[in-house]
């Protein structure tokens, strides 16, 4: 996570993981709009209750020898939330200050965004409370293997499928496949997404949010009636999935207008030369220190940059209550997690400008988490234009449904979505019922 | 339905009505046809297994009633046992045991890596409380479990049996293993890992049988009247597909009566009726029929799809029909079959004609291991490509025999099993 200082001391703006209102934990917090969704579409409260409660918490304790010879115990979590629709799925986190109650949150968030997305799993989260800056390279995979071997019983490719997370990159995926697999004795690499290719990881897994990003705005632009012809598009971040949506959205024709990193930002009416920056950015450098005809301006300017799209791809809270009102976009789309704070939120719909949730909108990682785990079930890996076609596929048809829903209920696409979850994963545990 | 299916009996009269009696009597002449020697008939003709189970519910009124439910595995040469699980007052071991051969031959002729089972338990759900049969189907459910899975038996929806009953036993078998297990059933809810277009599939088998059937004989669909019999997931979806291809559907009918209209019905009309009103009495654009005249009208083909024994020695000669899609099973007596042989009437046999909806389970099972769900198109692409080649498959196999249709998929299916026995010999 970028580490900046939130310029804001509202509660609401803080940055991520850290409780967002005092007397509410995260899991509290998340589930809140959830519950407004339960609330609108009428939801039995007995089955419903049954979503407010992770299926099941695992705690778990992992010993370790260090490289001086001393053994340090770390704790381990894995939360898995609802089984209703298939197995978990989740990420791994490694973190020094990991707080259960995160991992909640994280965990239920996971169930709501396969449900949307129509992905056969329930949600989990789990991780290790290490900090990965202070140990060596054989701690951390000492204390990985531990981990993975501990959750033995309860992890594996119908069970709970791992997937990566910032700390936990593909060579992390590498050592869960590998401990899974030498405890089985067979090879299982469906039990982890976002693995190496050479072993069983999908082409396409780099770019798959940014691929679903600029699915979602082919069809914002059709349903808002953008005009035609290359639109001014802002982009926060320069990361995975900011850089790589910079690149589509260019190939596509249309104008980068402003883009960012932690160190500032860079502005052109004209559009941007993204592959020139993009370059930049690969060699190393901040975006303060390049030079090329553009204009220098920090985060704050870049996003009150006058635009068609705003696809905010950086941090959460990004848009908050005190530059919300500065917004001059026709439209927003959320590739970061959690961008726009509630307040911002009612601030930008009350000024008639359409948010598309990143529950919806940054789903193409989770569908291609998903696809990776098809591909190691049949033993067969499919072809970067399938792969792109099946995910245009998934937000396609998400797309559609939650629409559809705003239209019939008349309510906000976020609300739509909401509802969309919790409909399904509370259909899914009414048919199956109460196994006893 | 007799209570007896199997039991050989001297009655004559009796044995018209038994379709089971039919299948053995086919069994045999197919049999006889590929000249299988006795040890081979004997272990094709035999279910492998078969298992029966006291399920013990407590009733909500407080006592405990047991209920005795059966699974039987019919033959698992060319894959795990593929069948339907029923609820009614009148299942029995010998019923089971003849619709379990049934799916072996069905999943054969189709060509899809099944064997056949069947199960049943004795009960009538029309007395049980939702709970009651939610508690039977996960105690049959988990005293079948060792010879349930996705590569062992995977049962579906039959009498009585419906989604949800598929996601009871999806549920209880996935507890029980600690995973998440959706290829153990078929016919389950979309959500829970079912496949698009399963409830069209029958119907759509049907209609791509008729339409196969049509061209070989030259036929083109526009002012091919069609009498459908039954309205149901079979007949109204068949129906309403055979429309959509250009065929004149002239008549349907359900449980009460039989609706007719020379000039054809609007179908999607008739089916908007049907939901509404839950009966097609009462649609104004045709005549009323009774159901004991309805297939004997004018037509060109006629698509039985509600029970079995409609077309028997006594009524073949009154069939107008040039062509009969057998959507149901066993709507053709074997007496029957020899009258309509005789007279040229072609019949696209029940256990090709209706197995699109054993085809569909057959790409849910598949979708279900692999993890990914097609989309509707897809699913119908690939029907549609079994059911052609089935039908070509069996229509090869009338010319070289030189039989009816009926006979040839008989014989084309024993062959597939025959072949793969004698492959893999006896384990031991």
């Amino acid at each position: 996570m970028v580490d900046t200082p939130s310029v804001d001391d509202e509660l609401d703006d803080l940055l991520p993981s850290t409780p967002l209102l005092d007397d509410e934990t995260p899991f509290a917090t998340m589930m809140a709009s959830f519950d407004e969704a339960a609330h609108e579409i009428g939801i039995d409260k007995g089955v419903y209750s049954i979503l407010r409660k992770p299926d099941r918490e695992i705690s778990v304790a992992v010993p370790v020898r260090l490289d001086d010879g001393s053994i340090q115990v770390f704790d381990g979590y894995r939360i898995q939330h609802s089984a209703g629709l298939g197995p978990f799925l989740g990420p791994l986190r490694l973190e020094k200050s990991l707080k259960v109650d995160e991992l909640r949150a994280l965990a239920a968030w996971m169930t709501w965004k396969c449900a949307v997305l129509g992905v056969p799993f329930g949600g989990s989260a789990g991780g290790i409370r290490i900090n990965p800056a202070r140990h060596s390279d054989a701690v951390i995979e000492g204390a990985v293997r531990r981990y993975t071997a501990c959750l033995s019983a309860d992890i594996g490719p119908d069970r709970d499928v791992f997937s990566p997370d910032v700390k936990a990159d593909e060579r992390v995926m590498a050592w869960i496949v590998d401990t899974v697999s030498q405890h089985a004795r067979t090879t299982v690499n469906a039990a982890v997404t976002g693995k190496p290719t050479s072993m069983g990881g999908t082409l396409g897994h780099e770019d798959a949010v940014a691929q679903g990003l600029r699915v979602i705005l082919r069809l914002a632009i059709e349903r808002y009636k953008l005009p035609a012809g290359p639109l001014r598009i802002v982009i926060q971040g320069t990361g995975t999935v900011g850089g790589n949506l910079a690149r589509l959205l260019h190939q596509d024709g249309h104008h980068i207008v402003g883009i960012s990193d932690v160190s500032g930002a860079l502005l052109s009416k004209n559009g941007l030369d993204i592959p020139s920056i993009l370059h930049w950015r690969s060699q190393g450098g901040a975006l303060d220190a390049y030079e090329g005809p553009c204009d220098h301006a920090d985060n704050a300017e870049l996003l009150s940059t006058e635009c068609d799209v705003l696809i905010p791809c950086a941090v959460a809270n990004a848009l908050h209550s005190r530059n919300a009102a500065r917004v001059n976009t026709k439209l927003i789309i959320e590739g970061a997690h959690g961008p726009v704070s509630a307040k911002a939120d009612r601030i930008i719909h009350g000024e008639g400008v359409p948010i598309i949730p990143d529950i919806l909108a940054n789903g193409g990682g989770v569908v291609m988490s998903y696809f990776e785990w098809v591909q190691n079930r049949m033993g067969y890996s499919w072809i970067l234009p399938v792969i792109n076609k099946r995910l245009r596929r998934f937000m396609t048809e998400a797309w559609t449904d939650c629409t559809r829903r705003t239209d019939e209920r008349k309510v906000r696409l976020r609300m739509a979505a909401g509802m969309l979850a919790v409909e399904r994963v509370a259909a899914a545990d009414q048919l199956r019922g109460i196994y006893a | 339905m007799s209570n007896s299916p199997v039991a050989l009996s001297a009655n004559q009269e009796l044995d018209e009505f038994n379709p089971f009696l039919s299948m053995a009597h086919l069994f045999n002449q197919a049999a006889n046809y590929l000249d299988l020697d006795e040890g081979t008939r004997e272990v094709l003709r035999r279910p492998e297994r078969e298992l029966t189970v006291s399920i013990p519910v407590s009733m909500d009124s407080g006592v405990t009633k047991v209920f005795t439910g059966y699974r039987v595995q019919h033959n698992f040469l060319r894959g795990p046992c593929k069948g339907g699980i029923r609820f009614a007052p009148d299942v029995n071991l010998d019923e089971v045991r003849a619709l379990s051969a049934w799916m072996t031959w069905k999943c054969s002729v189709v060509d899809i890596p099944f064997g056949g089972g069947k199960g049943g338990v004795i009960c009538d759900p029309r007395e049980l409380s939702e709970r009651e049969l939610e508690q039977i189907t996960r105690r049959y459910t988990a005293a079948i479990m060792d010879i349930l899975g996705p590569d062992r038996d995977v049962p579906a929806p039959d009498m009585n049996t419906n989604e949800q009953t598929m996601a009871w036993i999806m549920d209880t078998y996935s507890m029980h293993v600690r995973r998440t297990t959706t290829a153990v059933v078929t016919g389950k809810p979309i959500s829970l890992g079912g496949s698009r277009g399963r409830r069209e599939a029958t119907g759509r088998g049907v209609m791509l049988c008729c339409r196969e059937a049509m061209k070989k004989l030259g036929r083109r669909p526009e002012n091919t009247r069609v009498i459908v019999q039954g309205s149901g997931n079979v007949g109204g979806i068949g129906a309403l597909l055979l429309y959509r291809e250009g065929y004149k559907v002239t008549s349907l009918s359900d449980m009460y009566g039989a609706i007719i209209n020379e000039n054809g019905l609007d179908i999607p009309q008739v089916l908007e009726h049907l939901r509404k009103h839950r009966t097609l009495e009462g649609y104004e654009e045709a005549d009323r029929l009774a159901n004991t005249e309805q297939i004997f009208q004018e037509c060109d083909v006629l698509v039985p799809a509600a029970t079995e024994n409609q077309i028997t020695s006594k009524n073949a000669h009154n069939i107008q029909a040039q062509l009969i899609v057998e959507g149901a099973n066993g709507p053709t007596t074997a007496a029957a079959q020899e009258i309509l042989d005789e007279r040229g009437v072609v019949v696209v046999p029940d256990i090709l004609a209706n197995a699109g909806g054993v085809t569909v389970s057959y790409f849910e099972w598949v979708q279900d291991r692999m993890g990914y769900f097609w989309t509707e198109e897809v699913v119908n692409t690939r029907l549609e490509q079994a059911m052609v080649k089935a039908f070509n498959d069996v229509n090869d196999a009338a010319k070289k025999y030189d039989v009816s249709l009926r006979v040839a998929a008989y014989i084309l299916a024993v062959e597939r099993v025959a072949v793969v026995y004698r492959m893999r010999g006896i384990f031991a």
